[in-house]
């Protein structure tokens, strides 16, 4: 009985200092080198290193600004922003971890018009704007964009007497990964020709941008072709099945790194987790990069993206300095940074390609980095665009694990998107 | 000795003269209530208020960034319409029904099992506990790996005993929650093995002594005092489990995600996702309150039955 | 209430059919019956104990050798380090703190809450008293993703997200105690309390002279559970701490999964240290568990 009056005391105390304290507006100093505390939320710290990299650099440009940042798990990144922002949440700079929940978000009217200030930018030189673009206004600018490639391991494809895998086609591609899986790693574990990670976007998103279907359409016969390869592939035993893949929930960086795959396709950002690993010892791959394999030689190369972006709060509270950084993140200082620590920026010009030494030193690593090439947004953004995501990601694992064909596959997500999401 | 009282000597005070009868049944009422308002208080302020609160939208179409606007049924209707949704509530009622039965017995077994004087008692009840406490991915990944189709253990033991086309276990569509509902039933022993460990504490062992001597034999003796006397724990392991069974969330997520495709997709990931993913906390109130009144149905039933049992 | 102990005290007579005319079975020698009982049990322990084999051994992998296929149940290389470094990677011992605090303030809350209304529900009689225990135990039923986001904004009014306190008033008060402890009580003779009645003692004093000290057992299970609970909870202070110092083990391991990838070895080497604290509790609980203590009351 003597806990109940403290609790209420407290409960109350609590609520009072909530009450009084919540009714200040958000103010700007009118001094521009007055001391400014900018939040900029974040994931993972320690592990992305993008994150403090970009903020020191800002910190070293801008001696009266300290940056805050505000750490999220990147596990369940979104729905913490969400219930955040649900709360009347006062972050200035929020970095949108994909397309969709800046989707969500701007639809929300949670995110604060960048429209003008994307108009003063050099958005010729920023790739990956587009998305963005809600009904001609802006909310966020992309700091980086990652794009997907070939990962290849040298050593395995010198070992067969086999050329590096230079603009194939998928038929080549095909042939190659049939030919290289052979042997075991020093450890005994088998090696794969390729490996084809558990994301229904290996097959989906690249079908999606070579033949240029709609995923959002309900008409899904353009993925055909590419579920046959991977099928085919796996029932030959040149990939890991999925099966095994998903259940087992089997690392790519795993396979990539301890040599049991000789290809693979995934996305850039790995580029600074390789450089991670080498350096730190616990690989020894010696990789390359090639352009993702397209349906016929000759033509430009074709593959699918993600950008991620900065974007200020409606309720920040240091509005032009939110801008300021932003600016910096997406212009050519920022990414200069970004492309010393192997990450791809989405700013791109020649000094920021020369700064970008992370990648292995090969004619066809810098081709494949620098080349005129279509990225393709790896999901259209709209309203349904999560609701037909999650059914094109059950069928998918329908379809890859055996459980259905691929005809059945593809018409049973058709009419599920069209009966139940259109 | 009060082991051999009168059976059902229940509490019953002499009839009062009326006019203190009724300051007398204010007392009682006051001190009884004096007794549950500090967990009551905080409960209902804190739980319960969200709660109704949150049941409530189900008949609103609300998100918490505008504001909530009622819509009568319309929730419930699109939730009908919903094929995930009869998929989630067949795999959830599946789930429970394969888990709920197994769960105790096995738990049950092992209370019994471990309630008696053994060399490392500690440590056998221990080690039966450590599921409960092990972490979800390691749990998923390794009965993941005993259930592969091609290289697991169980299916090649399968095959060595002789069945010819063993299943796809969580490849599956037809085998994926039978395989989760062992590893559910795997991970959950422990903790009911406490409960019921409680419970037998509270079982004399003279008992026991007696019944020996009157020559009844282990099953006689289980039949008729163990089983009676662990009745009030029965009773709350098995309201716990069928809530925590219908409930089933985290290790579904881990194990198989719901897949392959809708197969073991339960009716609180579709929660999640329609409120906490998608934002559409009408829908996602609407399927709650469905969870909530079958569960709750079916607690009230076990209450009542319970009740008339103690009365006899 | 406890018409089911004392009305089975006697064995019904057609249940022991042996009384009297034909001699017992032999039974098997007890030494045997030991021995093959515990050697069942190891067996069990074994097979039970597998994947937290697996745990271990993960631990002491490099990230990129924990999910391989076929499975290296010995680590090809010993990497002892992991349980060094993950003291400075994250601030590990703060969330060990954090987690233990969390856990035993919750724990002795929901004893002490749980068991004083479970006793208004056993053993005092007033109107409305099943109907509201009633009520207790349907809210057990509403799943937590219904109630999460208005939770949240109620205790953002009240000022207490990103505090510890936020946890502790959240789950030191619930339906799963006081169901707990009054299905224990009711196996408490009614005899006992009305003796203890008439002897001039208050309610209350009932309930801590009598009642607590009679239901050790239940006490140790519910302490024990609502410890590992609290000690294993994620989703709560993953919505309440928004703060670093205040997260606790299950947040601090998750801050290893990033975008695309995760330290999976470092989050097996910090699931098995923050095991330990928790088996520990559970031997020093689980000696509890032992027949007789229960009894002991009920004598003379």
């Amino acid at each position: 009985m003597k806990r109940y009056p403290s609790a209420l005391a407290a409960i109350a105390a609590a609520s009072a200092v909530a009450l009084a304290g919540c009714s200040s507006p958000a103010s700007e100093t009118a001094d521009p080198s007055a001391p400014v505390t900018l939040t900029v939320s974040a994931w993972n710290l320690d592990k992305t290193p993008e994150f403090n990299a970009l903020f020191e650099a800002f910190e070293a440009a801008h001696p009266n600004v300290t940056i805050q940042p505000v750490e999220i798990l990147a596990d369940d990144y979104p729905e913490k922003v969400a219930t955040m922002l649900a709360g009347g949440d006062t972050t200035d700079v929020l970095t949108m971890k994909n397309v969709i929940d800046y989707a969500r978000y701007a639809n929300r009217g949670q995110l604060l018009d960048l429209t003008d200030f994307v108009a003063e930018l050099p958005t010729d030189k920023i790739a990956g704007l587009e998305p963005f673009d809600i009904d001609g206004k802006y909310a966020a600018v992309p700091y980086r964009q990652d794009f997907w490639v070939l990962y290849y391991n040298k050593a395995l494809f010198d070992a067969a007497g086999l050329p590096h895998p230079d603009h194939l086609t998928w038929a080549q591609y095909g042939e190659l990964a049939k030919k290289l899986t052979s042997g075991t790693t020093p450890d005994g574990q088998q090696v794969y020709g390729t490996y084809h990670h558990i994301w229904r976007s290996v097959v989906q998103a690249i079908a999606a941008a070579q033949t240029g279907g709609d995923q959002l359409s309900g008409d899904y016969g353009f993925m055909k072709d590419q579920y046959s390869l991977a099928l085919d592939l796996q029932n030959a035993g040149a990939a890991l099945d999925f099966g095994t893949a998903k259940t087992q929930k089997v690392n790519y960086r795993s396979m990539f790194e301890t040599g049991q795959t000789a290809m693979m396709p995934m996305g850039t950002w790995y580029i600074a987790g390789i450089k991670a690993a080498i350096e730190g010892g616990t690989s020894s791959v010696q990789w390359g990069m090639a352009p993702m394999p397209q349906i016929s030689a000759g033509g430009e190369t074709a593959t699918f993206g993600s950008p991620t972006a900065f974007a200020v709060n409606e309720n920040a509270k240091n509005v032009e300095m939110a801008k300021e950084f932003i600016r910096f993140a997406t212009g050519e200082e920022g990414a200069k940074v970004l492309a010393g620590i192997g990450v791809v920026p989405a700013y791109s010009s020649d000094a920021v390609t020369a700064a970008f030494t992370a990648l292995p030193g090969d004619e066809l690593s810098k081709t494949t980095f620098t080349e005129n090439k279509k990225v393709v947004l790896e999901m259209p953004v709209s309203e349904v665009t999560s609701d037909i995501d999650t059914i094109l990601n059950e069928e998918h694992e329908l379809i890859m694990a055996g459980q259905k064909s691929i005809d059945d596959g593809i018409r049973d997500a058709g009419e599920r998107v069209k009966n139940e999401v259109l | 000795m009060t082991v051999t009282t009168e059976p059902a000597l229940r509490t019953r005070r002499p009839p009062e003269p009326a006019a203190r009868t009724r300051r007398r049944s204010l007392r009682p009422t006051l001190v009884g209530w004096s007794f549950i308002l500090p967990n009551f208080l905080g409960f209902a302020l804190l739980t319960l208020v969200p709660m109704v609160f949150g049941l409530a939208l189900s008949f609103m179409d609300w998100s918490p960034w505008g504001d909530p606007e009622w819509v009568g049924f319309e929730n419930f209707e699109r939730m009908l319409r919903n094929s995930t949704f009869w998929i989630a509530l067949w795999n959830t009622t599946y789930y429970a029904a394969g888990h709920i039965p197994l769960t105790m017995a096995v738990s049950l077994g092992l209370a019994l099992l471990l309630n008696r004087t053994l060399a490392g008692l500690g440590f056998f009840r221990t080690a039966f506990f450590l599921p409960y406490v092990t972490s979800l991915v390691a749990v998923a990944v390794v009965w993941n790996m005993l259930f592969n189709p091609t290289s697991g253990p169980v299916n090649q033991f399968l095959q060595f005993a002789g069945v010819t086309d063993p299943p796809g276990w969580t490849s599956s569509t037809a085998w994926a929650m039978p395989a989760v509902i062992v590893a559910s039933v795997w991970r959950d022993m422990g903790y009911y093995m406490v409960l019921f460990l409680a419970g037998l504490q509270t079982i004399p062992t003279e008992l026991y002594e007696a019944a020996r001597v009157d020559g009844a034999n282990a099953w006689q003796r289980f039949r008729n005092i163990t089983l009676p006397g662990l009745r009030p724990t029965t009773f709350f392991v098995l309201i716990m489990c069928t809530v925590a069974s219908f409930k089933v969330f985290d290790l579904i997520v881990v194990m198989t995600d719901g897949g392959p495709g809708r197969a073991t997709k339960v009716l609180s990931q579709l929660i999640y996702e329609e409120g906490i993913r998608e934002g559409r906390f009408g829908l996602a109130s609407a399927i709650s309150l469905v969870l909530f009144l079958l569960v709750a149905g079916f607690t009230v039933i076990q209450f009542l039955l319970q009740r008339r049992q103690e009365d006899r | 209430m406890t018409a089911n102990l004392t009305s089975t005290v006697t064995p019904k007579p057609d249940a022991v059919p042996n009384r009297g005319s034909a001699p017992p079975r032999p039974a098997i020698p007890a030494r045997v019956r030991k021995v093959v009982h515990s050697a069942l049990l190891t067996v069990l322990c074994l097979l039970v104990l597998v994947p937290f084999v697996w745990m271990i051994s993960s631990s002491l992998k490099h990230d990129n050798q924990v999910f391989t296929v076929p499975t290296q149940w010995i680590p090809r290389e010993f990497v002892w380090s992991n349980y060094v470094d993950i003291w400075t990677q994250i601030p590990m011992l703060a969330y060990l703190r954090n987690s233990a605090f969390l856990a035993i303030t919750i724990s002795f809350l929901q004893v002490i809450t749980g068991s004083f209304a479970a006793y208004g529900f056993a053993k005092l009689r007033f109107p409305g008293r099943d109907w509201l225990f009633l009520a207790y135990l349907a809210t057990i039923a509403v799943p937590w993703q219904a109630y999460m986001i208005p939770q949240y904004l109620i205790m953002e009014k009240l000022g207490l997200v990103n505090t510890h306190l936020s946890i502790i008033l959240l789950q030191a008060f619930g339906a799963f105690g006081v169901f707990l402890m009054r299905q224990y009580y009711q196996s408490i003779p009614d005899e006992l309390i009305e003796a203890a009645r008439i002897d001039g003692l208050s309610e209350y004093r009932i309930w801590w002279r009598i009642m607590l000290p009679l239901s050790r057992p239940a006490i140790a299970s519910l302490g024990l559970l609502t410890f590992v609970s609290t000690w294993n909870d994620y989703m709560g202070p993953f919505i309440y701490f928004t703060s670093n110092e205040l997260w606790t083990v299950q947040l601090g391991l998750r801050s290893f999964v990033g975008q695309y990838d995760a330290a999976y070895a470092m989050i097996m080497t910090g699931s098995v240290i923050s095991v330990l604290p928790v088996v520990l509790v559970f031997l020093l609980g689980q000696r509890q568990f032992i027949q007789g203590i229960a009894t002991s009351g009920l004598k003379g």
